[in-house]
């Protein structure tokens, strides 16, 4: 799964619980299952107004137990872990450091490519369009599904639509047949400097 | 008025079928909600251990499990904090379920967006080109463009000129174009939006 698809997911979980808890709470505390006359399971929690959050009777009632505070402590160690994991996760640069190409069939050759390698002569290229300002390029995703993503300023009298032709047919173009992935996706995030006026204006076009 | 938006040219080898609309990882946010997790159970778990080696309870946990006894569930703070905890459980659920990088629009190379600030510096900049425009402001939403321009220009052809920079805009979705003109004092006072193509 991906990092995203595990961030919202984990996101879901949290709101879910938050909501539920939330929602147990306001229908008790309103008596809303009293009010509304509605029926709930002997074990429903949180349904009187008069019932204390958490008592004391319920907070011990297990302490006892052999059980209970090796419990307690593994799924908080699990908890902690998890959360550890997770936090790490959205830190870590992704994508592949070296990309490993596919070899012409000489015998024993293996092709790698530094990924920094790549972004420097896409970013380069890409910079060197008409209009550009700038482009920062990263390699993301793994080494079997590479995705390059790039960013570029285009100055605000440019052409979106010329970049995005000049983009695909030189940069991306050069890149997908040198690296011999005809099918390298990419994700291209355009961006216009505000500033990009010329200190002396142009006579205004008549229309 | 709606820039129809043409067939994408047959040059464009990647078959372009729906765009998807990009998808936020919520990277910010999960680190948040991590974060929050990883103080809260590290606390827990510190307090539980130490109370199970001897040492007493640390007070803020004595005063938590106090509070949570002798409050009734029809206290205002109990009322506050439960509807605090709604309201963030949904704003968490929509941060899962809604796409997010609502700053961007696609456009329909796949894969490929752009800010709607950068829409509108475009047009921004194609409008002060025109002549007798002293003023200019745009407001791109996701399906519309709002201009208003301050000045002397003749608001048909001004929208006729924009109409046609923003369909240069390679955008995958609709996307509607409004042009105000407002009259500098001095001058007849028109309002005009023009019409509906």
């Amino acid at each position: 799964m991906s990092r995203a698809a595990v961030n919202r997911a984990m996101v879901a979980v949290v709101g879910l619980f938050l909501l539920v808890g939330g929602v147990l709470v306001l229908a008790g505390g309103f008596d809303l299952y009293g009010r509304l006359g509605l029926r709930h399971p002997g074990w429903w929690p949180l349904t009187s107004p008069d019932q204390p959050l958490v008592s004391v009777a319920s907070r011990t009632r297990w302490t006892d137990r052999d059980w209970w505070w090796p419990t307690v402590i593994g799924v908080l160690v699990l908890l902690l872990a998890g959360a550890l994991w997770w936090t790490f996760a959205q830190l870590r640069r992704s994508g592949p450091a070296v990309l490993q190409l596919p070899a012409p069939d000489n015998g024993g050759v293996a092709l790698r490519l530094r990924s920094r390698a790549l972004e420097q002569a896409v970013e380069a290229e890409t910079g060197d369009l008409p209009d550009v300002l700038g482009a920062r390029v990263r390699l993301v995703g793994d080494q079997r599904r590479p995705l390059l993503r790039v960013v570029v300023r285009l100055r605000s009298s440019g052409r979106p639509d010329d970049l995005l032709e000049r983009f695909h047919t030189g940069p991306l173009a050069h890149a997908r047949t040198s690296l011999g992935l005809p099918d390298l996706p990419v994700d291209l995030r355009l961006r216009v400097a505000t500033s990009g006026r010329k200190a002396e204006p142009e006579p205004p076009r008549v229309l | 008025m709606t820039v129809q938006n043409p067939a994408p040219p047959a040059r464009d080898a990647e078959a372009p079928g729906p765009v998807r609309r990009p998808r936020s990882p919520r990277t910010a946010w999960a680190g948040l909600v991590a974060v929050a997790v990883l103080v809260i159970g590290g606390g827990l778990l510190h307090d539980v251990i130490a109370v199970r080696t001897g040492h007493p309870a640390r007070p803020w946990r004595a005063e938590l499990a106090h509070q949570l006894a002798v409050r009734h569930l029809d206290d205002t703070p109990v009322r506050i904090g439960a509807g605090i905890a709604v309201l963030l459980g949904l704003w968490f659920c929509r941060l899962a379920l809604a796409p997010g990088l609502r700053r961007r629009l696609s456009l329909r190379r796949p894969g490929a967006v752009i800010d709607r600030a950068g829409v509108a510096a475009l047009i921004a900049d194609r409008t002060r080109d025109l002549a007798e425009v002293d003023e200019v402001a745009v407001r791109v939403r996701r399906t519309r463009t709002r201009v208003t321009v301050s000045g002397a220009a003749d608001p048909v052809l001004i929208q006729r000129h924009l109409r046609a920079e923003l369909a240069r805009i390679p955008l995958a979705g609709p996307h509607q174009l409004d042009v105000r003109v407002r009259r500098l004092p001095g001058q007849a006072g028109e309002q005009a939006k023009g019409p509906a193509g």
